[in-house]
Order: C-alpha cells, then sequence, then structure tokens
C-alpha cells in the first residue's frame, strides 16, 4: 500500500495544479460548446430529413447525449503521447527515468490527475449546453452506471496513447502517429457518429477493436443503460485492458534498451 | 517587389531547412494525408447512411474538405508561425525579428514551415479530383479559391493571436478559435441559417474557408468571388491593422536570440 503511496501523491499534485489555473482550464472547456451545438444542427436535420424519431435505437436526444459524453472523454485525455516524445526530444527523460518510482505508473498518476477536472468541466459545459438544445438525458442513471466504464476507457486509452509515446524512444517524432491514432479512435469509437448508424459489417469489425470499448462501449451505455449491456461491455473492457496492459509492459521494456538521450 | 523577394527567400531557406530531416518531412506528409482520409471516411460513412444535409452531399462535400485542408496546408507551409504568433509575442521572442530591417509581421509568420501543411495541401487537391466536379476551368477557380481562402485563413490567425498584445499567454483561446474555425469550416453550410450563418461569415470566418470557395469551385459566380475577395481583403486589413496597434504596446523579453 505505501509503495502506491506515491503514486498518489504524483495524481494529487497534478490534480491540484490543474486546479491551480482554473481560468485557463475553463477556456479550454468551452470548445465542447460550440461543438455540442453544431452536432446539434447536424443531427436535428438528419433526423428531420429522415422523418423518424428514432434511428437504430437512438433518439435525437439520445445521440447529443450520447455525443457529449464521447467529447468529454476526449477532450479531457491529456496529450501524453506528444508530452512523452518531447520528454524524448529534450532530453528530460533523463530526469523521469532515473526517479525512484515506475516511469509507467509515474505517467498514468499524472495522466489522470490531468484528467479528472478537465473531464469535470467539461461535462458541465457540455452538459448545460446540450440540456439546454434537447432538455434532460432519457437515462439520467446510465450516466453514473457508466461511470467504471468511463474509467476503463480512460486507462484503456492511456495504454494506447503511452504505446505512441514509447515509440518516441525510437522514431523521437510521433505526431504522425498521434494524427492516425485519433482519426481511428474517431472513426472505430463511434466518437463522431455512434457506431448504430454504421452498415452492419463495420459496426461489428469496429466492435471488435479496442477503440470501441475505450469509446463506443462507455458512451452508449450512459444513454442505454441496462444490466446485460453493463456485464457485456466491462467485460469486453477488462479483456482489453488486459491484454493492452501486458503489451504496454513488454514494449516499454524493449523500449528502453533502445532510448538514446538527447543531452538533458 | 522587394518584399516578395524577401517572402521567396525565406520559403526557399524554410524548405531548405526542412529537407534536412527528408524522413521526418515524408512521415508528416504521408502521416497526414492518411490522417485525413482517415477523417473524411466518416463522412462516407454519414453520406452512406443519410444520404444528403439539405441537398448538400458526399461530393460537395469532397470539395469543400479539400478546399479547407488546401488552404491550411498552404498557411502551414507558408505561413507557419501564424499559428504560434501569441505565444511569439506574450514570451517576448518579437525582439529578434524587430531587430531586422524587414517587416516584422511578415517575416515573423513567414519564417517557419510546418512539414504536416504539404499533407493538408496534397490531400485537399486529391479531394478535389475525387469529388466528381473536376474541370480544367475549375481548377484554376480551385486555385484562385485556395489562395482567397488561405489569406482569409491566415489574416484570421493574425487578428486573433495578435490579441495577445492586449491579453497576454492565450493558447487555450488560439486553439478554441483555430479549431471552431476548423470545425464549422468542414460542416455542411446548408445547416445553418440566419444569425448562425451571419457569425460564419464574420466572427468566425469558417464560411469563407469552406462553403464558399467550394460554391465558387463548383459552379463561377461575381457574387461567390466578390464575397471572397471582401472577406480576403477586409480581414487582412483588420489583421494587419491590429497587429501593428498591438505593436505600439509590446514589452521586450529581452529574448534576441537566433530563431530557428
Amino acid at each position: 500500500m505505501k509503495h502506491f503511496a506515491k503514486y498518489w501523491s504524483i495524481f494529487q499534485i497534478t490534480l491540484l495544479n490543474s486546479l491551480a489555473y482554473p481560468g485557463e482550464m475553463v477556456g479550454r472547456s468551452l470548445m465542447i460548446i460550440p461543438f455540442m451545438w453544431i452536432f446539434y444542427q447536424l443531427w436535428k436535420v438528419t433526423f428531420s430529413t429522415a422523418g423518424a424519431d428514432v434511428i437504430s435505437g437512438l433518439t435525437l436526444r439520445d445521440t447529443l447525449w450520447y455525443l457529449m459524453l464521447a467529447e468529454t472523454i476526449e477532450l479531457s485525455r491529456p496529450p501524453l503521447a506528444r508530452t512523452m516524445s518531447e520528454n524524448v526530444k529534450d532530453g528530460s527523460i533523463a530526469y523521469i527515468l532515473n526517479k525512484p518510482y515506475d516511469f509507467m505508473l509515474y505517467q498514468f498518476s499524472a495522466a489522470m490527475g490531468e484528467t479528472i477536472f478537465r473531464a469535470l468541466v467539461n461535462a458541465i459545459f457540455g452538459g448545460l449546453t446540450v440540456w439546454w438544445l434537447v432538455g434532460a438525458p432519457n437515462h439520467p442513471e446510465g450516466f453514473i452506471i457508466a461511470l467504471p466504464a468511463i474509467f476503463g476507457a480512460w486507462f484503456l486509452q492511456f495504454c494506447l496513447n503511452a504505446m505512441i509515446g514509447l515509440s518516441a524512444f525510437v522514431v523521437e517524432d510521433v505526431s504522425a502517429f498521434t494524427w492516425i491514432y485519433q482519426k481511428l479512435a474517431f472513426i472505430f469509437g463511434g466518437m463522431l457518429i455512434p457506431l448504430n448508424f454504421y452498415p452492419q459489417w463495420l459496426q461489428t469489425f469496429a466492435k471488435m477493436l479496442p477503440f470501441s470499448s475505450a469509446m463506443y462501449g462507455p458512451v452508449y451505455l450512459s444513454v442505454a443503460p441496462s444490466r446485460e449491456l453493463f456485464i457485456s461491455v466491462m467485460t469486453l473492457q477488462l479483456a482489453w485492458i488486459t491484454a493492452l496492459t501486458i503489451l504496454l509492459i513488454i514494449i516499454y521494456r524493449r523500449g528502453l534498451t533502445q532510448l538514446t538521450v538527447n543531452g538533458g | 517587389m522587394k518584399e516578395f523577394k524577401f517572402l521567396i527567400a525565406i520559403w526557399k531557406t524554410n524548405l531548405q531547412s526542412a529537407m534536412e530531416y527528408r524522413g521526418a518531412f515524408l512521415t508528416q506528409t504521408i502521416g497526414m494525408m492518411v490522417n485525413n482520409f482517415i477523417y473524411f471516411a466518416i463522412w462516407i460513412i454519414f453520406f452512406d447512411r443519410f444520404k444528403d444535409v439539405r441537398g448538400w452531399g458526399i461530393n460537395d462535400m469532397y470539395v469543400t474538405f479539400g478546399i479547407l485542408a488546401s488552404s491550411f496546408g498552404l498557411v502551414s507551409l507558408l505561413f507557419g508561425n501564424a499559428f504560434m504568433l501569441s505565444d511569439i509575442i506574450a514570451k517576448g521572442r518579437l525582439d529578434y525579428y524587430l531587430s531586422l530591417p524587414r517587416p516584422v509581421l511578415l517575416h515573423t509568420v513567414a519564417s517557419r514551415t510546418i512539414a504536416s501543411g504539404m499533407g493538408d495541401f496534397t490531400y485537399g487537391l486529391i479531394s478535389y479530383v475525387a469529388s466528381g466536379y473536376f474541370t480544367w476551368d475549375g481548377l484554376a477557380r480551385y486555385i484562385l479559391a485556395m489562395l482567397l481562402a488561405a489569406t482569409v485563413f491566415v489574416s484570421f490567425l493574425i487578428f486573433t493571436q495578435s490579441l495577445a498584445f492586449w491579453l497576454g499567454m492565450m493558447s487555450n483561446f488560439s486553439n478554441l478559435v483555430l479549431n471552431a474555425m476548423l470545425t464549422f469550416g468542414i460542416y455542411p453550410i446548408t445547416l445553418f441559417d440566419g444569425y448562425a450563418k451571419l457569425i460564419l461569415f464574420t466572427i468566425i470566418p469558417a464560411a469563407l474557408m469552406g462553403a464558399i470557395p467550394a460554391e465558387f469551385i463548383r459552379a463561377f459566380t461575381w457574387e461567390t468571388l466578390a464575397q471572397l475577395l471582401l472577406g480576403a481583403i477586409g480581414f487582412l486589413a483588420l489583421a494587419i491593422i491590429t497587429f501593428n496597434i498591438g505593436l505600439r504596446r509590446y514589452e521586450s523579453g529581452s529574448a534576441i536570440q537566433t530563431e530557428v
């Protein structure tokens, strides 16, 4: 337990750091407002053109609350891969690696510390905007039920981003990988369009990938909560978390042997 | 003419500098093209399912995405520092440009090339060719529209980022307006009406970077050309005036150093 106390402290310090600049945090979170407004315009017209109140099991209200949570998860995620890449490029990685803590656990604690407050502010702004546009969610309890899956989503996103960040040990600049990862997460995670609206073959394919466990699963659970869905989302997510954690540890150990530090 | 020669010299130097790291340049160019393609695939999925949005179909999206990507890419390649002007101002890094006998604004924004811009620029052209609207006179309009849209975009960046002379560090605000510009630029203009449309022509001139140039490329009208020209001249004037007024308030960061 004592072993984990230092990571809890790292988490707390990063969280307090983010609280130290509330203006900046609020400014950054304002972005969710135009996003939700434009999504509302798009889906209002789409539902109206389709002449249907429900499309693939989702109403306009469900769709907007779905997109709000998806945006909240995405916009709250710190740019971990870029930070790790910067650490390698400017040599500061040397100072992080020789400290008496595990590098990956340090990164995870710091990333979560950055995420929590940011997510809260995004959810408040996004939630208020969507509430004003389409009204209260049909299943408000869904957001509580989905909480464990949302944390699981952040953990999965951490694993995937850390792998990209670790590639900086070999290639230094990881921006191209982060762009592509982000867009794959958009498309296969159902971030801009719920996977329900995809053709069946693409839905099946997307649901087999970790991106859907890191986005679609938890978000869909929040708008259509049920015991069966909860069990199915959590089971798949845990399987991905186990697989990706193991893979991350292997990549990290291999990466360490290839790292070249440029000064620092 | 003298300034134009100066610009050419800077761009040449930037290009040589980017070519020093050919691997990184290529990775970023190809990476950005793949990135754009995957992003666009979302629209393909959307229009495959819902066919059109108030008369706006996938082919219109190809053109809009194309012109937006090309003009964004052009600005990244030629005026890369426009994206980080607020940082340069707030951190006192204008000292370097002020100490040289060249136009400060032009020198500052043109002193950086963002390699991934080549990927955006190229992808934009490919997207237009694939749109089904391609004609040779359309290509000429594409080039003109791209130049005007890029002028609006770079001017908008300079204008918003010059507010750093008054507000200090404002990278969040800069990111906010940049994201808003790109997000609104790519969505079908037919979604918006009334005040929303007015905002997209003025406060966040995304329509002048996406929908209006796209309309001009599809079919020539004097009206769209006038809108683009007026937008480009108006925003350029606004950007230059704001920067110059702000420059009077600039406080040195005592940071005369080599800018690479």
